[in-house]
């Protein structure tokens, strides 16, 4: 029993990870714009589909399939941006924002659905069921890849939002959308190229969990229930916050899964959330007070 | 809201040397309405110009516009001589206006030191913007003792200064202030208009907005009466402040009367109505 919760709290962290990773994309796009992208679930589906097809009809390893969807979904959030988000008017842009993204994320499954029918698919690749042994544990090598992905391009996002000039007005359009206007800083285009960025994350994690689960358009509707949820608890907007609730999370689900049922790990997951917000209703790193507009 | 007459509503603007900013017939709002109904006035090189008027009058709007957060429906904003309508937030930091606002608008979560050299945004060149603060952290010690703090660490009138220090990053030409007495203790206060006459003498143009109608005027070299969207007096300062009606209707119906200190004002609640 010990041995298994311990292999469950590493896999939480592993998988917490990965969702950690989609979830930054989740906050980094409400921090700078108010925006609450529901469709960043089917966005994480469409990148397992997309490194799904490259894998099955090109051949082309999911990980270095992602040289490619990354790109493509960076695109598309600009695309999406450009085409529904940008007219929302500034005054009810975060309530319209729900509609909007939701009404995206129904096309984006209607789209899949018809090009992908409604069966269930999952990625393969060499070491999707290979696991290692190491000091008593076995640990799927996919959970370590996909770990060692995310956290390769958390640190690379970090270093985006504090070690360039482009982060710098990422930081400032999240904290302060007028001032950042005012000493020049043109946030509509940071907005849209933090949209970009936001949706092309989920290229990555949309393959971890396109290669760990088998998987429909349909599957969107559970990860953008655990998304909202991870980024709610980490508090909206707070990259940090994401990280550590999303690691959380995925750990006390594991373990419940373990020493309870897995029955019980999805209500576990969202009773951690109502919970944790009783006690800090801003979440574990939220704004205590609204961003001056 | 008591309107004044016509004949004051069309009194000139202040006589001197060509405007630097010169604002004709500007409308502007928000959604379906306007605020300004047509503003016209000029604001003189090396002037500090105070604009003062009720709530609602449109002053911070008329600011907005005057930064390009908002564009005008119509009318010209010219600075020397050149035409500012549609041009961005950026494009007007360019030509060397820039923009305090109202609110506190210091980032945050970045620290004080941070947050001046985001003044510089603009300039590319990290030796420029090294000089530029080493000169600012002269005039505002509060950098060298507080840079490593997060912003939002600072006291109301700390965060004020480090504004003010942010927007002369640029070097601006003129400085546009939104209310900045603004939730300042009377101490605060004036040292806050101690800076703005600091970078008054320095040459720089100042356009301030001012709740605190009488210290604004005070202050200022030139004042600008703004009612229900439009000019209805300008003058000097002095001129403004001694008026007898825009006394009985902005100062609180001292007209007339010598101006108390901005302390005395702050803590006797005979301010302004605006």
């Amino acid at each position: 029993m010990g041995t298994s919760i311990v292999e469950a709290i590493i896999d939480g962290i592993l998988t917490g990870g990965v969702y950690a990773l989609m979830a930054a994309g989740l906050t980094l796009i409400f921090g700078v714009m108010d925006i609450i992208n529901i469709a960043q679930g089917i966005f994480v589906v469409l990148g397992a589909y997309l490194s799904y097809a490259l894998s099955v009809h090109a051949g082309i390893d999911p990980f270095l399939g992602l040289l490619i969807t990354i790109p493509a979904l960076f695109v598309i959030g600009l695309g999406v941006e450009w085409g529904f988000i940008r007219r929302l008017r500034e005054g009810d842009r975060t309530a319209m924002s729900i509609l909007v993204t939701y009404a995206v994320s129904i096309i984006i499954e209607g789209v899949l659905n018809m090009t992908f029918s409604v069966n269930y698919v999952q990625i393969h690749a060499w070491y999707v069921n290979r696991s290692v042994h190491i000091l008593g544990f076995y640990l799927a090598d996919i959970y370590l890849f996909g770990f060692a992905m995310a956290a390769v391009l958390l640190v690379a996002l970090y270093a985006l939002l504090y070690r360039t000039r482009f982060g710098a007005s990422v930081r400032a359009a999240l904290q302060d959308r007028t001032a950042a206007r005012l000493v020049g800083i043109d946030v509509r285009r940071v907005s849209t190229v933090s949209f970009g960025i936001g949706v092309a994350v989920t290229a990555a994690g949309g393959m971890i969990f396109g290669a760990t689960n088998a998987f429909n358009a349909s599957s969107s509707y559970d990860l953008i229930s655990r998304l909202l949820a991870i980024v709610i608890l980490g508090g909206l907007g707070s990259m940090g916050g994401a990280l550590l609730s999303a690691v959380f999370m995925l750990v006390l689900e594991d373990v419940v899964a373990v020493v309870w049922s897995p029955i019980w790990a999805t209500a576990v997951f969202f009773a951690a959330l109502v919970v944790v917000l009783s006690v800090r209703p801003a979440g574990f790193f939220g704004r205590q007070v609204a961003r001056a507009q | 809201m008591t309107s004044l007459s016509a004949e004051q509503a069309t009194r000139p603007a202040p006589a001197g040397a060509e405007a630097l900013l010169r604002l004709s017939g500007v409308v502007a709002g928000y959604g379906g309405g306007d605020v300004l109904k047509g503003v016209d006035f000029e604001v003189p090189p090396g002037s500090i110009t105070c604009i003062v008027g009720p709530n609602g009058a449109g002053k911070s709007t008329l600011l907005a516009t005057v930064s390009g957060l908002l564009r005008p429906r119509q009318g010209r904003i010219e600075f020397r001589g050149r035409d500012l309508v549609g041009t961005s937030p950026k494009g007007i930091l360019e030509q060397g206006i820039v923009q305090v606002p109202q609110n506190h608008s210091l980032f945050r979560e970045m620290t004080v030191r941070e947050n001046v050299e985001m003044g510089a945004f603009l300039v590319r060149d990290r030796a420029d913007v090294r000089r530029r603060l080493d000169e600012i952290v002269e005039q505002f010690p509060v950098i060298a003792e507080r840079g490593k703090d997060k912003a939002g660490a600072l006291s109301g009138g700390q965060q004020r200064l480090v504004e003010f220090a942010r927007c002369l990053m640029l070097d601006p030409k003129i400085v546009v202030l939104d209310e900045p007495s603004m939730g300042l203790d009377p101490k605060t206060l004036r040292a806050v208009f101690a800076t703005v006459r600091l970078m008054h003498e320095q040459g720089r143009t100042i356009l301030l907005v001012e709740q605190n109608a009488r210290a604004g005027l005070k202050l200022a070299t030139h004042g600008v009466v703004l009612e229900n969207g439009r000019v209805r007096f300008t003058g000097t300062g002095q001129e403004v402040l001694r008026h007898p009606e825009i006394g009985a209707l902005f100062l609180g119906g001292a007209a007339r009367s010598e101006p108390a200190s901005p302390a005395r004002q702050e803590t006797t609640g005979e301010m302004n109505r605006d």
